[in-house]
């Protein structure tokens, strides 16, 4: 694993922003995530956790569309960096790895 | 909802521009806004708004907000440094301008300071009542009066009648004229000038703080008596005074005398309090022995003060003032009159007579406010003219800065920079100034102000700005004009004419001096109307007039033959006289009766001086017809009466010698005129000659006049203090000259005409320190031009006169213009004399004169030092 931390609710963004593909802007982000967590978040918390991955080098983005409800501003469309899928994915063996290691575990305490 | 009917809160959009890195703006904008649409939509737009500011708080993090730190430049701060640093440099390289700027300046400021100071400490009278803003007075008038004499003393019943009517009013407080009573603790005995009779109420109506006694009751009984601090220390010292007893002498028409009860002692009226005490009676002591006067509204011995409630309001109490008027005196045709006086305009501002301590004159405080701002400006002015003369020297600094990349707003930053330095130091030399001249300024003014009174944030605040403020104006036009210079034309030397400045320049000298010559002008017309007062023949002789005050004691009064025939024995003495009143004191004022040439008795209200037999005499007063009073005629003292011309006239009477036989009543005294006497000045010369009646009440007196005819006034007071205190042990010998006590009817003149001259020589002092300066400057620019003239062979003399005409042409336009302004001006300012000179011509003349040669004094020091060099010394380097 690299050195470059990445938080957990960092981990969920990117995430959602894996999982929105083209959609994967602000609003969209935060709603998605409250859905799934159900809980409010603030655009403050999402915006400065995108902005973190992207100095980190997790996210790109690019200005996408503008539309009426945002008052003519352009969205900001993310996606995510090889770099970011590689850690993504290596997160989620160390995760699955440890995850069986204590399926063992459990069976192990049942005997006793 | 349509999104352009609801908007995101405004201001909170504009912050959020302001907070946010500039790349995030429009992301963040328009995340934000989008949510906001979306939560009016799910919830309310209340709702969405208030989504809003939460979300805004949630978005000061940061890794969003933009870097403040960073947003300044580095080299900015190394520009000011390197501002500052040439200006501490400019400073330095020319220091006798640097020296003369700011001196002048400072001059300038802390005259205005100081007057400032004095401005703030008149207005502040009476402002210390807690209470002030409900507090009133009643003035008393008539509706029949022509012009708006209004008298602040007079009857007693208006107070109970007022309470009795008007819920509005809480609390009135009455209390007697003046009493000079002599108070006596063991040895110690002192004629105490400032002592009233006064209402129990007075403590809840004014604030002043009763140190010990109870403040509701102190001044219930009758002889009570309220002293305060500085008294107490004056009859007893450090004891406590509460419960002994101090012996009062009687009060004539007031009180007998008797022991007194301390009950109570009073902090020292602050000296702001319009008017002042040493001491106070129970105003029941009064009506205990006089009741009957509180009952009679003809009556004048009080002042009448009220403390309103909430519900009270002066436009609609005053509209039911001319009912109730009618209503109490039970007479529809009454002709009395009386109006409500806000404690703020008591010591400022009253339009009433009689007043029960000093007033203040609103006209003079802002005759020294105009003055303040002439000084500054001239002092402004200085600064500017040398400055501007000095731009030519710095025009190449200019053109190099401006050639290696300064902006012209950097330019301007900076010499205003320069500007607000000098400023600086000459504020901090202003307030060494004040702080050094305060005291002669107390001194001169008799008011008590501190520097630590006036050090407060709001004046701290109000300096600091004005420091900005001078610091812009005098620096405007130097940074404006030098920093619009063409780095090009500049830095090839080719010679700049700066017209528009030279044109200024000449414009602001004229304009100082226009000031200067206005105040030099205005001091000798104030100075000359001031002589022409004190010089006038008053009608009276006032010289050599010694004026024993023994209050009315009738002892002294009893043995006033004795006392007469042992003074005049002095060979000292010419003669002696006893009266009431002398000119120049205070006089009580008759109702009084007299036969008009209709042949009805005509009643009207008159000056009253109660004299001995030999007053006019003894005062040198001219007889325009009939006799004065005489030993020859005993029904003299029972029914004669000696009137003045104005009275006569007032009667109806253009020939004084058709009154005289006429029948009068006056106060109880019925009989007929036997002589009129030419007017006399008995008042203040601001003030016409009023009617004036003088009956004959040898028990009514109060002062000898003793007219010294020796030159040792010393040797001849002596004897008269032996005479007096065999004669008078009981009463101390208190004596004082008449024409001082007739000019301290000018005090406030004085003090005027003091300050006036003083600030008006600030101003000149100032406007010569610039013209000093400037002239040393031109000759400076020209001193290859004058060794050029003297190698070709021009005099000393000629190069003097090249350099001072320019100047002096100028102080010539300046009399032009100051000669109109300064004329109307004092034209306004000797309306308030009713004996006022004519302004001569001569005055401006003289005014202009002094002016050229104080500048042509300035100018030629310096013009004579550049005639004079060797022209080799100017030629050589080039």
């Amino acid at each position: 694993m690299r050195k470059t931390k990445l938080g957990e609710f960092e981990e969920l963004v990117l995430l959602t922003v894996v999982s929105l593909q083209q959609d994967a802007y602000g609003v969209e982000i935060k709603r998605t995530l409250e859905k799934r967590m159900k809980t409010k978040l603030s655009v403050g918390s999402i915006q400065s956790a995108l902005k973190r991955m992207e100095e980190k080098g997790f996210l790109t983005s690019e200005f996408g569309e503008a539309t009426l409800r945002r008052g003519g501003k352009r969205k900001r469309i993310y996606s995510a960096t090889t770099y970011a899928h590689r850690v993504l994915s290596e997160m989620k063996q160390i995760r699955s790895s440890l995850w069986d290691s204590i399926g063992k575990l459990t069976l192990h305490l049942k005997f006793q | 909802m349509k999104p352009d009917e609801l908007q995101p809160p405004k201001w909170p959009v504009r912050l959020l521009r302001f907070l946010l890195k500039g790349k995030y703006i429009e992301e963040i904008e328009g995340d934000m806004e989008e949510t906001f649409y979306a939560t009016a939509e799910e919830e309310s737009p209340a709702a969405a708004k208030r989504m809003y500011y939460r979300e805004l708080l949630r978005l000061l993090r940061p890794i969003l907000l933009r870097n403040f730190k960073s947003s300044f430049h580095n080299n900015s701060i190394a520009m000011f440094k390197n501002y500052l640093a040439i200006a501490w440099r400019n400073l330095l390289k020319k220091k006798g301008y640097s020296a003369l700027n700011i001196f002048g300046l400072a001059l300038g400021i802390s005259c205005c300071i100081l007057i400032f100071m004095y401005v703030d400490y008149e207005r502040s009278f009476d402002r210390y009542h807690e209470k002030g803003d409900r507090i009133y007075r009643v003035i008393h008038g008539s509706t029949e009066q022509t012009e708006d004499t209004y008298w602040v003393w007079n009857n007693a019943p208006i107070g109970q009648a007022l309470k009795d009517n008007f819920p509005e009013i809480d609390k009135v407080v009455q209390f007697s004229g003046r009493a000079d009573l002599l108070l006596t603790n063991g040895d110690i005995t002192h004629q105490e000038e400032g002592v009233f009779f006064m209402d129990s109420t007075v403590f809840d109506v004014f604030s002043w703080k009763l140190l010990k006694g109870n403040p509701k009751t102190a001044l219930s009984a009758p002889f009570s008596i309220v002293l305060t601090e500085s008294t107490v220390k004056k009859y007893f010292g450090n004891e406590d005074p509460l419960g002994k007893s101090l012996k009062g002498s009687n009060s004539a028409g007031r009180a007998e005398g008797g022991e007194y009860q301390v009950t109570g002692v009073m902090e020292d009226v602050p000296p702001n309090s319009h008017f002042r005490f040493n001491a106070l009676l129970s105003m029941s002591t009064f009506r205990k022995s006089r009741p009957e006067i509180f009952n009679e509204w003809g009556y004048a011995d009080f002042y009448t003060y009220f403390l309103a409630n909430d519900q009270f309001n002066l436009a609609n109490f005053e509209s039911k003032l001319p009912d109730f008027i009618k209503r109490v005196r039970k007479d529809p045709e009454s002709k009395y009159k009386i109006i409500a006086e806000p404690l703020s305009k008591m010591y400022l501002g009253t339009v009433a007579q009689r007043q029960p301590g000093e007033t203040g004159s609103i006209a003079n405080l802002y005759i020294f406010s105009v003055i303040g701002l002439f000084v500054l400006t001239i002092a402004m002015v200085n600064f500017m003219n040398l400055s501007t003369a000095r731009s030519m020297e710095r025009s190449k600094e200019v053109g190099v800065r401006k050639s290696i990349g300064a902006a012209r707003s950097h330019l301007v930053f900076q010499f205003l920079g320069e500007s607000f330095v000098i400023v600086g130091f000459s504020m901090l030399m202003a307030v060494i100034f004040v702080a050094l001249a305060l005291p002669s300024m107390n001194n001169i003014t008799g008011r008590p102000m501190e520097l630590m009174h006036f050090v407060t944030p709001l004046n701290i605040a109000l300096l600091i700005a004005v420091t900005i403020l001078i610091g812009l104006i005098a620096g405007s036009y130097p940074s404006f004009v030098l920093s619009s210079f063409n780095p090009v034309s500049v830095l090839k030397r080719s010679i700049i004419t700066n017209k528009t400045g030279v044109f200024l320049r000449k414009g602001l000298v004229v304009f100082q001096f226009s000031l200067s010559i206005a105040l030099i002008a205005s001091t000798i017309v104030v100075a000359m109307q001031m002589s022409h007062i004190l010089n006038k023949q008053l009608g009276f002789d006032k010289e050599q007039m010694l004026i024993l005050d023994y209050n009315y004691d009738e002892d002294v009064n009893r043995k006033r033959e004795v006392l007469k025939n042992e003074l005049e024995k002095l060979p000292e003495v010419s003669s002696v006289a006893f009266s009431r009143s002398v000119p120049g004191s205070y006089f009580p004022n008759a109702w009084t009766e007299i036969i008009s040439p209709e042949g009805q008795m005509k009643g009207m209200a008159q000056p009253i001086f109660q004299v001995g037999m030999d007053f006019i005499n003894h005062y040198d007063l001219k007889l325009a017809a009939g006799r004065s009073y005489s030993r020859d005629f005993p029904s003299d003292t029972i029914g004669g009466l000696v009137i003045n011309e104005a009275a006569a006239r007032q009667y109806g009477y253009s020939n004084p010698a058709d009154i005289v036989g006429k029948k009068y009543s006056q106060w109880g005294r019925e009989g007929e005129i036997i002589g009129v006497v030419k007017d006399f000045n008995y008042i203040s010369l601001h003030n016409t000659i009023e009617p004036l009646t003088l009956p004959l009440e040898p028990f009514a007196c109060r002062y000898v006049s003793v007219k010294v005819k020796s030159a040792d006034m010393t040797a001849a007071i002596e004897d008269v203090r032996k005479v007096w205190s065999q004669l008078a042990p009981h009463r101390p010998f208190l004596y004082s000259f008449l024409d001082d006590d007739f000019d301290r009817q000018y005090q406030k003149d004085f003090n005027f005409r003091s300050l006036f001259s003083i600030f008006s020589s600030l101003a000149i002092l100032i406007a010569c320190l610039g013209l000093f300066g400037l002239a040393t400057y031109t000759a400076e620019l020209r001193t290859k031009e004058i060794g050029i003239r003297k190698v070709l062979g021009a005099s000393v003399n000629s190069i003097v006169g090249l350099l001072s005409k320019e100047f002096i042409i100028l102080i010539f336009v300046a009399i032009i213009i100051a000669t109109p302004a300064a004329w109307y001006a004092m034209d306004r300012w000797l309306e308030g004399f009713a004996y006022r000179m004519t302004i001569q011509f001569w005055v401006f003349v003289l005014a202009g004169l002094a002016a050229v040669l104080i500048a042509a004094l300035t100018i030629s020091f310096q013009a004579i030092k550049a005639a004079r060099g060797n022209p080799v010394n100017s030629l050589r380097s080039e």
